[in-house]
């Protein structure tokens, strides 16, 4: 795919999690799909697989927040098989604090399906906002 | 100028300062450049023109790395106006202490200055190594 197409493709992918809706992202992650979030923090690091993508980053997230995750993007950037978003999270954790992150991430696809990604954002606010992935917050 | 012409500009600025010809970037600032340290930690702010974002940005950075830091870019993505550049930092404190963050760097250039750049790192090394940016008579959080 052109430049342009995958532009268009994250665009429709990013609409989609303005609204609080991962269906799309989810749908073009390739199998061997990889996110790497930068730092050194408790989430930080490379998620291998589709699978480990979804159980031990986005699962333990949908875990941190009361609703599901909203990303509004406001700029993206693209060449070649690279398509980089500039985004900022709207989103609030069980225990009721705002998280609202502002991420850049650097998405690299082809032929239609994702198949890496590297989140740059703020560690320090995801160090004192979401903490532990492991440490679930109280039911209720 | 084109995507691509940004791009081999914004390489050229990086590779001359690599070797050790800060000037080469600084001359590129556009006088009104605006430089965004996104996020919401204590660095976190806008410098507002090129005298602000040298004076205070890079002269308080350059009173605590030792001389020789480095920035070594990974990738370079261009569109339109905009380049972004994923580096390395290769430097280390005065006192020492590696200091290698993660940027992502998104420049807007224009007639072949930069006029906007917003950059994205790991905020708890930076302040972890380089400590909370200082605030000017601020007496209290």
């Amino acid at each position: 795919m052109s430049s342009a197409e995958n532009k268009k493709l994250m665009q429709e992918i990013f609409a989609g999690l303005a609204n609080r809706n991962g269906t799309l992202l989810i749908e073009c992650m390739s199998e061997d799909f990889r996110w790497i979030n930068i730092g050194t923090n408790k989430w930080s690091g490379t998620f291998d697989g589709k699978e480990a993508v979804l159980r031990d980053l986005l699962a333990p997230l949908r875990g941190k927040l009361i609703e599901r995750s909203r990303t509004v993007a406001h700029r993206f950037i693209a060449e070649d098989d690279y398509v980089v978003v500039e985004a900022r999270g709207d989103n609030v954790t069980k225990a009721g604090r705002q998280y609202n992150n502002e991420y850049c991430f650097v998405f690299r696809l082809s032929d239609g399906k994702i198949r890496q990604v590297k989140e740059y954002s703020d560690t320090a606010l995801i160090d004192t906002v979401l903490g532990d992935p492991k440490e679930m917050p109280a039911a209720g | 100028m084109s995507a691509n012409e940004n791009k081999k500009l914004m390489e050229s600025i990086f590779a001359r300062v690599a070797a050790g010809d800060r000037t080469a970037y600084v001359d590129c600032l556009a006088d009104d450049v605006t430089m965004r340290v996104t996020g919401q930690y204590s660095w976190s702010r806008t410098f507002k023109g090129k005298a602000a974002l040298v004076r205070e940005l890079y002269g308080y950075l350059h009173t605590l790395l030792a001389d020789g830091r480095r920035t070594i870019p990974l990738r370079f993505i261009a569109d339109d106006d905009h380049v972004v550049v994923e580096a390395r930092g290769n430097m280390e404190t005065k006192a020492g202490v590696r200091y290698d963050n993660e940027y992502c760097l998104i420049y807007r250039l224009k007639d072949g200055k930069i006029v906007e750049i917003r950059e994205y790192c790991d905020s708890a090394l930076t302040e972890a190594v380089l400590g909370k940016f200082p605030e000017p008579a601020k007496a209290e959080n």
